[in-house]
C-alpha cells in the first residue's frame, strides 16, 4: 500500500499547514432555542454543536447525589457526518466511550457542589467529521457550559498533537489521523496549566512524547485565545442588547 | 419540548385562536418566517438548512451513493428503478425529551411519513416517478443491476413546533440542491455491462422531476378552528391535526390525521382545500428563495469569489 506523503520536503502538510499550524477555529454561543446553553465550534472542517440543559432535576431517582451534581454525556453523530454515509446506534461503544472521556474531562472543572441532587446534561452532535472530533467536542462543550452560566473553575481547552513522519505536528486532520500516526489529546486547564485528560490509543516513543506533549499545551493556550475571544465578545453583545 | 400545559394558558390560546389573533401575534393562516440554506454540508450530494423563526432548525442532507437495484419480488418491479431512503432523527440538543431512546416513536413517525410520500411509487399508474414526483428511473444506471440510492437524512437540531412542515422544506430544497455525478455505461456484450462514474465536478445531473416534490402544511385542529404553523404550546392544545403532502400544481399528495381528537367530514375537506392553497403559495415562495440562492451562489463561482455559507453563524 502506497502511503501519502504526510509532510512534503518543504516541511508542509497535506493540507499546506506548517507542523506548528491549528486549523482556523470559529465559534459562536446561544445558537439553539431550548436548551439552557449551546455552542457551535467549526474546527477546519470539523463541525460540532453541543447544548447543555440544567442543572436541573435528576431524571433518575437513583442516581442523584445528595452533595452534588451529577454530569451526563451523550454524544451522537449525524449519519452525514463522514465521507461514507453510515448509520451509528445509541450503544456504539465508541460513542459511549466518547462521552465518558468528555464526563471525565469535565466532572473535576465544574463546581458540582454548588447544585446538589440535580443533573446537568451536555448533548454533543457532530456535524462533519474531519478529525479531532474529541478536542473540538471538549472546546464546544466548554463554551456552552458557561453560556448555560454553570459555574465553572476555569475553561478546558482540548488540543491534539502526533508526530507525523520526522516531526511534531499540532492538529491533525482526518488523513493524517487515518494513515496511522500517533496522536495524544490532552485538555487543558489553561490559568493552573492542570492537565484533565490525556489520551493516546496507538505507539509513540517515549523520547518524542515529551515534544509532542508540549506542543498540544501551546495548541491548547492558543485554543484557550480564541474561545476567550467568542467568549467576551458574546458576553459583550448581550450585555449592549440588555442596555438598550 | 414543553410537555405540559396549564388550564389557563390552554384557554389563552383557544380563546385567541376563536378570535383569529394567536399568541405570537399571527393570524390562523400565517407562517413564521422561514430562514434557508442550502449547500451547508460540503461532504454531502446535496444539504439544506431550514429554521422556522420560533426556534425549530433542521438539518437536512442527501448522499448519493451506488448500490444494487431493488426488485419486488412479488411484482418484480422496480428493476430499473433508483431508491430514495429516508430516515429523520431527533437530537437530544432539540428537547430534553429526546434523550436516548426518547426520540424513537417521533424517529419511527416522521421517517415513516416521508418514506411514504418520497419514495412510494405510486401503485395506479405504472409511472416511472414516485408519488413525490421524482423520476426514479433517471436514477438506474444499469436496469436489474445497479442504481443511484439517494439517502435523505434529516437532522431536527432545535425545537419550535411544526418538525413536519419544515422537514419537508428542508428535504425539498436539499434536493434541490442535489447533483449527481455522470455515468456512462458500456455494453460489453452477452448482457454484460460495466459503468463509470465520470468525476467532473462541473458537469453534473440534477435531480430529475424535483419541481414536483411535494411540501406538507400540518393543520392544527383547535376548538372549531384550525391553524397553520403552530408552536409548541399551540401543538399541546392540538385535538387533531391533518398532515397534507400537496405539489406546486396543487395535486394532492399524501394524507394523514394524527393525534386522538376527530374531524367532522365538512370541516376536513375545507381544511385539505385550506391547507393545498397555503401550500402552493408557500413552494413559490421556497422556489423563490432557493432560485435567489443558487443565482447568487452561479453569479459568485463565474466571479471566481469564494462562496461563503453563513450556516450556524446566520443569527
Amino acid at each position: 500500500m502506497s502511503r501519502v506523503e504526510l509532510l512534503s520536503p518543504e516541511g508542509l502538510r497535506v493540507d499546506g499547514r506548517r507542523p506548528e499550524e491549528l486549523r482556523k477555529i470559529t465559534s459562536t454561543t446561544a445558537v439553539l432555542s431550548q436548551a439552557d446553553g449551546s455552542a457551535y465550534l467549526e474546527h477546519g472542517n470539523t463541525k460540532v454543536l453541543a447544548a447543555v440543559y440544567g442543572p436541573r432535576e435528576a431524571r433518575h431517582r437513583a442516581l442523584v447525589l445528595h452533595d452534588r451534581a451529577i454530569l451526563n454525556v451523550e454524544f451522537n453523530v449525524a449519519p452525514f457526518s463522514t465521507g461514507e454515509r453510515r448509520r451509528r446506534t445509541k450503544n456504539d461503544k465508541r460513542l459511549l466511550e466518547m462521552a465518558s472521556f468528555v464526563k471525565q474531562t469535565f466532572e473535576p472543572v465544574v463546581i458540582t457542589t454548588l447544585y446538589p441532587r440535580s443533573q446537568i446534561d451536555i448533548y454533543l452532535q457532530i456535524i462533519q467529521h474531519d478529525g479531532g472530533t474529541l478536542q473540538a467536542c471538549i472546546n464546544a462543550a466548554t463554551m456552552a457550559l458557561i453560556d448555560a452560566g454553570i459555574a465553572m473553575t476555569d475553561y478546558v481547552c482540548a488540543c491534539t498533537a502526533g508526530w507525523v513522519e520526522r516531526e511534531p505536528a499540532l492538529d491533525l486532520n482526518h488523513i493524517e489521523e487515518s494513515s496511522d500516526t500517533s496522536e495524544v489529546t490532552i485538555a487543558m486547564l489553561p490559568k493552573s496549566g492542570k492537565v484533565t485528560l490525556v489520551q493516546m490509543e496507538s505507539r509513540l516513543h517515549v523520547d518524542k512524547l515529551e515534544d509532542v506533549l508540549s506542543l498540544a499545551g501551546k495548541g491548547c493556550k492558543h485554543i484557550h485565545q480564541v474561545i476567550d475571544k467568542t467568549i467576551r465578545d458574546r458576553a459583550e453583545e448581550l450585555a449592549r442588547k440588555m442596555a438598550v | 419540548m414543553p410537555s405540559l400545559i396549564s388550564p389557563a394558558e390552554r384557554d389563552f390560546i383557544l380563546k385567541g385562536i376563536e378570535c383569529n389573533i394567536r399568541a405570537d401575534g399571527r393570524q390562523r393562516p400565517d407562517f413564521r418566517e422561514v430562514i434557508l440554506e442550502t449547500g451547508v454540508v460540503s461532504q454531502t450530494s446535496g444539504s439544506a438548512r431550514v429554521r422556522i423563526a420560533g426556534g425549530t432548525d433542521i438539518l437536512v442532507s442527501v448522499k448519493a451513493e451506488i448500490g444494487p437495484v431493488q426488485v419486488d419480488p412479488e411484482t418484480g418491479d422496480g428493476a430499473d428503478k433508483g431508491q430514495i431512503i429516508c430516515s429523520v432523527e431527533c437530537a437530544p440538543s432539540a428537547s430534553q425529551q429526546f434523550e436516548g431512546r426518547g426520540a424513537d416513536d417521533l424517529n419511527n413517525e416522521l421517517t415513516q411519513m416521508m418514506t411514504r410520500i418520497l419514495s412510494n411509487t405510486s401503485a395506479t399508474s405504472s409511472s416511472a416517478s414516485s408519488a413525490a414526483g421524482i423520476n426514479l428511473s433517471k436514477l438506474c444506471i444499469i436496469p436489474g443491476q445497479q442504481c443511484w440510492i439517494l439517502y435523505v437524512d434529516a437532522l431536527v437540531l432545535d425545537y419550535g413546533g411544526n418538525l413536519m412542515d419544515a422537514i419537508f422544506m428542508g428535504t425539498r430544497a436539499a434536493i434541490f440542491d442535489t447533483r449527481i455525478p455522470k455515468t456512462e455505461v458500456q455494453d460489453l456484450g452477452d448482457g454484460q455491462f460495466e459503468f463509470e462514474v465520470l468525476d467532473d465536478a462541473e458537469d453534473t445531473d440534477i435531480v430529475d422531476g424535483r419541481e414536483d416534490m411535494p411540501i406538507c402544511i400540518t393543520l392544527n385542529k383547535i376548538g372549531a378552528r384550525h391553524i397553520v404553523d403552530a408552536s409548541p404550546l399551540e401543538e399541546l392544545c392540538t385535538e387533531a391535526k391533518l398532515v397534507v403532502a400537496v405539489n406546486r400544481s396543487g395535486e394532492l399528495c399524501g394524507l394523514q390525521k394524527g393525534q386522538d381528537g376527530g374531524i367532522e367530514p365538512s370541516l376536513l375537506l375545507e381544511m385539505i382545500q385550506f391547507g393545498k392553497t397555503i401550500g402552493q403559495s408557500l413552494i413559490k415562495q421556497l422556489d423563490a428563495m432557493i432560485k435567489a440562492e443558487a443565482d447568487s451562489d452561479l453569479g459568485k463561482r463565474q466571479r471566481g469569489e469564494p462562496i461563503h455559507k453563513l450556516g450556524f453563524f446566520a443569527q
